[in-house]
């Protein structure tokens, strides 16, 4: 357990470390090129993603800072809060940025000390537990004592980063980039489209790894640590969701001088502070609710008829798989190979408008990984991301 | 209880300063977007796939479109604009009942979105169709609402209501054919409008009061560095961009020619 003693559980009227994402050149990306170099394994886990090395002494303590969730940069420079990394030197945008990540903060806590939000609809306050949480979270080794603790750290992070970004260490380096969990959005999962995973889709993901990429299997891990682990990506996902709905508040919904939340009431007035931030628990209710509700929205896929490998079933599906009811041809190719539609981006690569030079030059400073085009899969190789091995 | 108490006050305060004084006055906002400086032309898009087909339709990049006659741009967005952090009460002119639950029409039409830009209430029907001999899919990305990527067999069509509003327009692509962009815009107001091939828009039946006014372009985003009547004008409020507050009086209310320079789709 990592006792809330270490870090005190509430660090909102603490400055955010906003560190010089604007000044860094886009050409002294280092963190990732770090790798090539040899980096102290300890030390790794403490080197933050988005291109902001902030290395903390593996040797705990001696004042050193603790690793933060970093912000979202990209994500605000794609909401136009910024529109060139030199804008983010501006005095009241950093004051907003601060804001941000101050709300997300107080209700979801730090990377050792995660914290949960108390909602008034109560049956969202069982969805995540809070010591398992504790268990994924904080350094490697955690709490010293109790040998327990820092399981993010110790299996995920290096390649989707402490705050979830999808930015870890190895990411730049793999293909497919490991997943950004702030989105919410994610591939191998039963639910229908754009309802998260349920749990139990998660679990069978960290069991069995996703084949055919770097995502490994957990399955030595016991069930009770993988459960902590998944826990652990959805309170990632759901802080994520959180911070980019308040990037477009902070974009989109304050007037000349008006401040996302107001941190001196909190100091003068606690009451009055409390009001005023009763819309933020309203807010990140909704992501917890799409979470703690997806196992209602499960799709049922019937299982396959018994001739499904017979000449005639075979040979409708060939005439399907050629028509514009699927256009599976039209991205999958027409021999399977995946060399159909070869010149889309996905999603994620979408949000830094890669067909715009200056926009990525800047995501890419910001922390962005390369975009690269979505690739329909070669189906002629029988590997399975998310489908079951036949 | 406390936090309702609160919510409340803000409400009918919000009330009372966005009435107008007679809720029976009604206003026209309009204006023209021209191109300051020689009007691009817009580039043929890159056929990448089912060239048969597509290319043969002289399919163009939509992202900025100015007439060459008169410099006047089209597609760019003007709407009301009501936040969602303060609850602002506009009267809706009874005019718009009518089409309140109507049919809205978005075709993959010759190799593009047919309209390039469709306005969408949440109680209306955004009805999906492919004219197209091919196969189309169509994805809308939208951030309040729940995204939609639907294939659309050709002769298809299909029918989604989008339930809440979206701040800024949504994208609508279709993955197979990339070059295929389309925005929708979804509010639950019905007091939105898109330039025409002359750059004009005109927004009917406001009621009379002080509103604000959002202005989004696809290429540019937010529209706040104008030139209005010769002088240089930022449309923001606070950190807000792109958007202004207007006051809209009975009868007719012309912002004019409002010129834009070349840069502002280039950032
Ligand atoms: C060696 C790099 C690597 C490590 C370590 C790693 N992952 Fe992944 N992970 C990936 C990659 C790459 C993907 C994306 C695969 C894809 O897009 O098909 C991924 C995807 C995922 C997904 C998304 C699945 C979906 O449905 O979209 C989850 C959840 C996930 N990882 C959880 C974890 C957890 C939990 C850990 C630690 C226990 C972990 N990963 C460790 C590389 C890694
Ligand atoms: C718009 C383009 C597109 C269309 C249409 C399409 N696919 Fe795909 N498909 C892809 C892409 C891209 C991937 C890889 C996704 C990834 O890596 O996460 C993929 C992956 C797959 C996979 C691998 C899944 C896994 O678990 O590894 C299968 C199987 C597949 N597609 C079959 C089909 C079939 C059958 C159809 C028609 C019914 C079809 N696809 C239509 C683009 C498409």
């Amino acid at each position: 357990m990592i006792t809330s003693r270490r870090i005190p559980a509430n660090r909102a009227s603490e400055p955010i470390r906003l560190i010089q994402y604007a000044a860094r050149p886009v050409d002294s990306r280092s963190d990732r090129g770090a790798f090539q170099r040899p980096v102290p394994w300890r030390l790794q886990y403490f080197i933050v993603m988005g291109g902001l090395m902030i290395l903390v002494g593996s040797a705990a303590g001696c004042g050193t800072p603790k690793p933060q969730f970093e912000p979202n940069l990209a994500f605000m420079r794609y909401q136009k809060l910024a529109e060139s990394r030199a804008d983010f030197d501006d005095p009241e945008l950093r004051e907003q940025i601060d804001d941000i990540e101050h709300a997300v903060q107080w209700l979801f806590g730090t990377p050792d000390a995660p914290k949960l939000p108390e909602f008034d609809a109560t049956e969202l306050n069982h969805f995540l537990d809070l010591d398992r949480l504790k268990r994924s979270a904080g350094p490697v080794g955690g709490d010293l004592a109790e040998q327990t603790g820092g399981l993010y750290r110790q299996h995920c992070a290096r390649c989707h980063g402490i705050n979830g970004s999808g930015t870890g260490l190895m990411a730049g380096l793999l293909k497919p980039y490991p997943r950004d969990f702030r989105r919410g959005v994610f591939k191998f999962k039963r639910t229908s489209s754009q309802v998260p995973p349920t749990r139990q889709d998660m679990m069978r993901t960290i069991e069995r790894g996703i084949p055919g990429t770097a995502m490994p299997s957990f399955a030595e891990l016991s069930e009770e640590d993988r459960l902590a682990l998944v826990q652990y990506v959805q309170y990632l996902s759901i802080r994520g969701e959180l911070e980019r709905f308040l990037i477009v508040e902070v974009a989109m919904e304050l007037d000349e001088g008006e401040r996302l939340v107001s941190w001196a009431t909190r100091e003068q007035n606690p009451d009055r502070f409390e009001e005023e931030v009763g819309w933020l628990r309203e807010v990140a209710s909704e992501p917890m609710r799409r979470w703690a509700e997806a196992a209602s929205h499960v799709t049922h896929v019937p299982e396959p008829p018994e001739d499904w490998r017979s000449e005639t079933s075979v040979s409708r599906g060939k005439a399907l798989f050629f028509t514009t009811l699927t256009n599976c041809a039209a991205c999958h190719g027409d021999t399977a190979l995946g060399d159909g539609q070869t010149d889309d981006y996905g999603d994620w690569a979408k949000e830094f408008e890669p067909g715009k030079p200056a926009a990525l030059r800047d995501y890419l400073a910001l922390g962005a990984l390369p975009p690269y085009k979505s690739q329909p899969r070669n189906l002629r190789l029988g590997v399975y991301r998310g489908g079951e091995d036949r | 209880m406390r936090t309702a108490l609160a919510i409340g006050i803000v409400a009918v305060l919000g009330l009372m300063t966005a009435m107008p004084a007679s809720g029976a006055e009604w206003g026209t906002l309009k204006g023209q977007f021209v191109f300051e400086g020689k009007p691009p032309i817009a580039p043929p898009a890159k056929i990448t796939k089912d060239k048969a087909c597509c290319g043969k339709h002289h399919v163009v990049d939509e992202s900025l479109l100015v007439n060459p006659d008169n410099r006047g741009i089209q597609n760019i967005i003007v709407y009301l604009y009501t936040g969602s952090k303060k609850k602002v009460n506009v009267p809706v002119h009874p005019s718009f009942a009518k089409t309140a639950n109507a049919d809205v029409p978005l075709a993959n039409d010759k190799c593009r979105f047919a309209p390039h830009v469709v306005l969408l209430r949440t109680t209306q029907i955004l009805v999906i169709s492919n004219t197209d001999p091919i196969g189309h899919n169509t994805k809308i990305d939208t951030f309040n609402n729940a995204a939609i990527n639907y294939t659309i067999a050709s002769g298809g069509s299909l029918k989604h209501q989008f339930k809440k509003p979206e701040k800024l327009p949504a994208r609508v692509s279709c993955s197979i054919h990339p070059w295929m962009i389309g925005w929708v815009l979804i509010r639950d107001l019905p007091y939105m409008a898109v330039t025409d091939k002359d750059g004009k828009f005109e927004i009917k039946n406001l009621p009379v009061g002080k509103w604000t006014f959002m202005f989004w372009q696809e290429k540019a985003g937010y529209v706040d560095q104008v030139v209005v009547g010769g002088k240089k004008a930022n449309w923001k409020i606070g950190r807000k961009r792109g958007q202004k507050e207007i006051t809209i009086k009975a009868g007719d209310n012309d912002l004019g020619v409002i010129q834009i320079s070349p840069a502002l789709f280039n950032r």
